[in-house]
């Protein structure tokens, strides 16, 4: 750490390098009176780093809600969105899945979590104007092998799915470079992947999106009821780095969950410590609808779906019924 | 000029250099002069000026201080401290019973803590009381600013844009009912753009720029002194990875404690935190109680435990100086947080709905 750059007393400069402080982490982690001693200055001077060294690591931080409501650009507003490729799913979500932070998707199996993952990695890759952004994605299978053929389908019948986008403009993507798949079983290969392949491809930009598919088989076996205190700290850390990277390159978490059934009521895997970490949950579920219900398409009944809202600081509890076709995932209005 | 040589603030080894050569109090410095101060104890002249120039400064201060009467130690009597506090402010949340077992709102110049699992509706609170904060005084609001640090990046511009504009229809409602000329002109400023305007938000990624945010507050506080709230929006989420060291934590979150009990005091300001829970595993059973351990439950003076019982969210007043504990159900609607029934009539001339603080003006305006 370059002290001389900050604009300190040349004193303080020479007592910082004497105590070999090398951070503002190391500043701020010491209490007045741990520095007052180490550093043999005054209180008035150790308030004054403290000041100085705090000014220069929040300067230009703060904005007011007027300008977080303003702000228009795609690198910054708060009011870009991923889409999910279907105008009824996206106006359950306002707009889509948001651009930083963690979200769930959870459900029983077969209730369409992967293919809403697919059809998520497909959608990123399109321009701003129609949703999209303009980047790759990253899938993480943690149980199953990828579902290659069925993503090839999904790619040859996007001009049906998004009919709202030109067809020259939809023939230019080349959807199957873009997407990365990368398997990881347990959770040190896991850490692995997180920390060394996933921050490589969002440094150099080539992703905009992740898939993990899903995180509760991650923590299926390794973890007896006497090992929740190790398994909770995995998760915390997962968690923590996730979010950052997300906060970092503005880049969207999409966590595939399983669920317990218990009776009538169904929970996401992995309990609060995961639930703390994320910022929206959706759960998935197929509908057993009563064969004489007036008003749904009754052709589909047998594989109606809802796609709902469990929490989110933007969006009220609410759901949507949902098909999956040839084409992909589509809402029923 | 009396003042003990211990109390300045000097170097350590300088103050106990000053107490092996005999020196005791501030005048007895000053009366040696720079020479032979450096001669006394071994220093170099300009070390010996700079000395001399710190304990000149804080006899000035301290001269100062007692002639203005007021300064670090003032004297007061409870009667006075009683009166203070029945007139702070408080900060409604719109839900009615909510301010009821909290003695009338949030109140200023104390630290709340809001706990509560993912989804109860704790952010909603906040981002309702940055709102509420700004409601002019006509109305019973404190026509304060906000302060949100956000530490989860759960702040969502368009919530807050809801929630606002349902307040500014609430307030236009209470106008039209009581056809009042100073509620009117109030509502000239208290528009959407204003209230968003007046809300500074902070992002801090990580501990180490929140404990920086924090050391920074005082002075954006005394810059904008019609801050009358601080939110933090998640206290526990940068604390509870990343730490080997536990009793770091612990100590770092006693400091963050302590400078946020001094900024709600020197800024007449409500300090506002919310806590994730956490699973605490007895030899029975396991329940679910606030994060980041036993002692930072001594942290803030007010604690406010969100909950689900089935699909109704209650609210349980956990701890309080004043008021006892208890539950009430809340509602969160599109406008934002509510009481789970529509509060009684309000367009009467009483005018009493918004806060109760209201009714003595209205008693005075019959007169």
């Amino acid at each position: 750490m370059d002290w001389d750059q900050f604009d300190l007393n040349p004193k303080t400069i020479a007592a910082l390098k004497k105590a070999d402080i090398k951070s503002v982490k190391e500043v701020l982690n010491l209490s007045g009176a741990d520095l007052q001693r180490l550093m043999k200055l005054s209180s008035a001077d150790i308030q004054c780093l403290l000041k100085t060294v705090s000014h220069t690591l929040r300067r230009n931080s703060m904005l007011t809600a007027l300008q977080l409501y303003q702000d228009k650009d795609h690198f910054t507003s708060q009011h870009q969105k991923l889409s999910l490729g279907c105008s009824v799913l996206d106006n359950l979500l306002k707009g889509g899945i948001p651009l930083v932070g963690i979200t769930e998707l959870a459900g029983e199996s077969s209730a369409g979590k992967t293919q809403i993952g697919l059809q998520l990695c497909l959608c990123v890759q399109y321009p701003y104007k129609y949703g999209g952004l303009e980047s790759g994605a990253v899938y993480i299978c943690t149980e199953d092998v990828f579902p290659s053929k069925r993503l090839q389908q999904l790619i040859d019948q996007q001009h049906k799915l998004r009919a709202d986008v030109p067809a020259e403009i939809i023939q230019k993507i080349r959807f199957g470079n873009s997407i990365f798949v990368e398997q990881a079983a347990d959770l040190d290969t896991f850490q692995q992947c997180i920390t060394r392949r996933l921050s490589l491809l969002l440094a150099r930009g080539m992703v905009r999106l992740v898939v993990i598919d899903s995180i509760a088989a991650l923590f299926r076996c390794e973890f007896g009821p006497a090992q929740a205190a190790l398994k909770a700290r995995y998760l915390q850390t997962f968690g923590a780095q996730l979010h950052s990277l997300s906060t970092k390159f503005r880049t969207p978490i999409m966590c595939i969950n399983q669920v317990w059934v218990e009776g009538s009521r169904v929970t996401p895997a992995l309990g609060i410590t995961w639930s703390n970490q994320l910022l929206m949950r959706l759960m998935v579920s197929r509908v057993s609808l009563p064969r004489h219900s007036a008003g749904v398409a009754s052709h589909c009944a047998g594989s109606m779906r809802t796609l709902s809202v469990i929490f989110a600081p933007h969006l009220p509890p609410s759901f949507c019924y949902y098909t999956v076709q040839l084409e992909g995932v589509k809402g029923t209005k | 000029m009396q003042r003990e040589v211990g109390t300045l603030p000097l170097a350590p080894a300088l103050r106990a250099r000053l107490a092996a050569a005999g020196f005791q109090t501030a005048q007895e410095l000053l009366d040696t002069g720079p020479c032979g101060l450096s001669k006394e104890i071994g220093i170099s002249r300009e070390e010996a000026l700079e000395a001399l120039q710190v304990v000149r400064q804080e006899c000035h201060g301290d001269a100062a201080r007692t002639a203005g009467g007021s300064g670090a130690t003032r004297k007061c009597t409870a009667l006075e401290l009683l009166e203070e506090e029945q007139t702070q402010g408080f900060i409604i949340t719109f839900c009615s019973a909510l301010d009821n077992i909290l003695g009338g709102g949030v109140q200023l110049t104390k630290i709340t803590e809001i706990c509560g699992a993912p989804g109860v509706g704790k952010t909603q609170l906040c981002m309702q009381l940055a709102v509420d904060v700004q409601i002019p005084e006509c109305f019973g609001g404190v026509a304060g600013e906000a302060v949100f640090i956000d530490t989860e990046g759960s702040f969502m511009v368009d919530r807050v844009v809801d929630i606002a504009a349902a307040c500014v229809q609430h307030c236009h409602l209470i106008a039209e009912a009581q056809q009042e000329e100073d509620l009117r002109k109030a509502l000239e400023t208290f528009s959407l753009e204003n209230i968003l305007s007046h809300i500074y938000y902070f992002r801090c990624r990580d501990y180490t720029e929140l404990l920086a945010q924090v050391y920074l507050l005082p002075e954006f506080l005394s810059e904008h002194s019609k801050v009358r709230l601080v939110v933090i929006d998640g206290i526990a989420f940068p604390f509870r990875h990343d730490f080997e060291d536990l009793s770091l934590r612990t100590r770092l979150l006693n400091g963050l404690a302590q400078q946020l009990i001094i900024v709600a005091n020197d800024h007449r300001s409500a300090v506002v935190l919310t806590n994730q829970m956490t699973t605490r595993i007895g030899q029975s059973q396991s329940t679910l109680v606030p994060a980041l351990g036993e002692s930072w439950g001594h942290a803030a003076t007010v604690r406010l435990i969100f909950h689900w019982d089935n699909s109704q969210r209650l609210a349980t007043l956990y701890k309080s100086p004043s008021q006892k504990e208890s539950t009430i159900a809340y509602h969160i609607t599109s406008h934002g947080f509510r009481d789970v029934q529509p509060p009684a009539v309000t367009h009467s001339t009483e005018g009493t709905e918004l806060n109760p603080r209201k009714r003595p003006r209205t008693e005075e305006e019959k007169q």
